[in-house]
């Protein structure tokens, strides 16, 4: 992915055309933070840093928010509220309406043999429908395929909350080039064995057998989060939690 | 008939029983008795075929059946001059089964659209009533598959067919035909958009089209 400056972006900005893509063969795309005023107006509606991409010709805004809004096909931590007929009411943020799950939308459930879930547990799923009309829905299996691809209850664990930025460096493809974060695989070398979750709506799940283990990868990625620590501090962090569980 | 028929009568009045009178307009039935509903002039219209003596093999006689009784109603004077006694005052217009509505879409959910009832047939409602659209009277086929977001939004206004009374709060209505579903859309930019398929529609200024439920023009 080739990026060239990064300016600071306020809403309302007029952007330069020079740095506006211009590739004849594909459309120009416009991601999150960025709004199309016909006919030819390209205008910022929130503060950070204007990204583009010139292979897949799109640009879009770089903020840090902690209010998740969610968008179809990502992939979250929610939490069973309780139970309705035919779905669950989950919470994928605090103080918004509850997303819904269907009572049969896991692996291979029937009405049956579905798994029961208790209010208070955590799934990995991913949002269906997300509009500003409707209350947004859920879905734990792959509408296309029947399967789950990972998603599904957590069994055990513990939640961290982090901010929406740190959750979506954590999911990218290249987390260690791209998003600097290396602490988790720090972590790793260090003989800690554990299993991560991330949820784009600002939650990690962390499990494993070792509830110390656990506590010091969450207590990891939180001062990773807070400090906005590049990779050298990563490292020196990493060091001191480990010599401090020793 | 032994009671004189009183020419005035006032809301709860009594007018006569169930077994002399017919309900008519302006009337409703109380304990087997005909009550007024309204406050105004009483009118007895008489039946179609006054009931003659019939010769009959027993001396046992039927009572006569409705049709053969005088319809009574009551009927609310116009204020203009020069009226007739028996024209009456344009009553207000109550959505019926069968009929088509004009409405506008309040809410949605997954599993149905709450609209309000504005229009039905020619006549613009005084009072607007809330109907809903349930996920499964959407469209005649794929009843299961039927998205609601890709039907109706918020806003539209929809031609649809009264299919029952339903409760206390609700009628309840049906676009499951193809002239009936979204004549009105407006798009997410605020542009009114323009049909393209039956389930799409299109604003002429963006390019973006939007999926509807979309009623086939006359």
């Amino acid at each position: 992915m080739t990026t060239t400056e990064r300016p600071l972006v306020l809403p309302g900005d007029p952007i330069s055309p020079d740095l506006i893509p211009s590739s004849t063969s594909k459309p120009l795309r416009l991601g999150p933070g960025l709004r199309h005023v016909p006919p030819s107006d390209i205008v910022p509606v929130v503060a950070g840093q204007l990204i583009t991409n010139h292979q897949k010709n799109s640009m879009w805004v770089e903020y840090n928010n902690n209010r998740y809004i969610p968008t179809p096909g990502d992939l979250i931590i929610a939490q069973i509220l309780r139970s309705g007929p035919d779905l669950y009411f989950t919470s994928i943020s605090p103080y918004t309406p509850p997303a819904t799950l269907p009572h049969l939308s896991f692996e291979s459930a029937t009405k049956k043999t579905r798994p029961q879930l208790a209010p208070g547990a955590l799934v990995y799923a991913r949002v269906v429908l997300a509009n500003k009309h409707m209350d947004p829905e859920i879905e734990c299996v792959s509408q296309s395929t029947g399967k789950s691809d990972g998603l599904g209850e957590l069994k055990g664990g513990m939640v961290f909350d982090v901010s929406l930025q740190f959750a979506r460096r954590l999911l990218m493809a290249k987390s260690k080039e791209e998003g600097k974060v290396e602490v988790l695989e720090l972590l790793g070398g260090e003989g800690l064995v554990f299993e991560i979750a991330v949820g784009r709506n600002g939650k990690v799940w962390v499990g494993g057998e070792d509830v110390k283990a656990i506590v010091v990868v969450g207590r990891a990625l939180r001062e990773t989060d807070e400090g906005g620590l590049g990779v050298e501090a990563q490292r020196k962090l990493v060091r001191r939690l480990a010599k401090g569980m020793k | 008939m032994t009671t004189s028929n009183p020419t005035l009568a006032i809301p709860g009045q009594l007018l006569g029983s169930t077994s002399r009178y017919q309900p008519g307009p302006g009337t409703h039935i109380h304990n087997h008795n005909v009550h007024a509903s309204l406050m105004g002039t009483v009118h007895i219209a008489q039946p179609a075929k006054a009931p003659g003596p019939v010769k009959r093999l027993t001396k046992i006689t039927p009572a006569p059946a409705p049709a053969e009784l005088p319809t009574i109603s009551v009927t609310v004077p116009t204020r203009s001059a020069g009226s007739d006694p028996a024209g009456q005052k344009k009553r207000e217009v109550l959505p019926e089964v069968g009929n088509v509505v004009l409405c506008r879409v309040i809410r949605i959910t997954p599993r149905q659209a709450v609209v309000a009832i504005l229009v039905c047939g020619d006549t613009v409602l005084d009072a607007e009533w809330q109907g809903l659209i349930r996920v499964q009277d959407v469209r005649a086929t794929e009843k299961d598959r039927v998205k609601i977001y890709e039907s109706f939004r918020p806003g539209d206004i929809v031609r649809a067919e009264v299919i029952s009374l339903g409760d206390q709060a609700n009628y309840y209505l049906s676009t499951a035909r193809n002239e009936l579903g979204v004549i009105l859309a407006t798009s997410e930019a605020g542009n009114a958009m323009h049909p393209v398929s039956w389930k799409e529609y299109r604003d002429p200024e963006t390019g973006l089209t939007e999926l509807r439920k979309v009623a086939k023009p006359y």
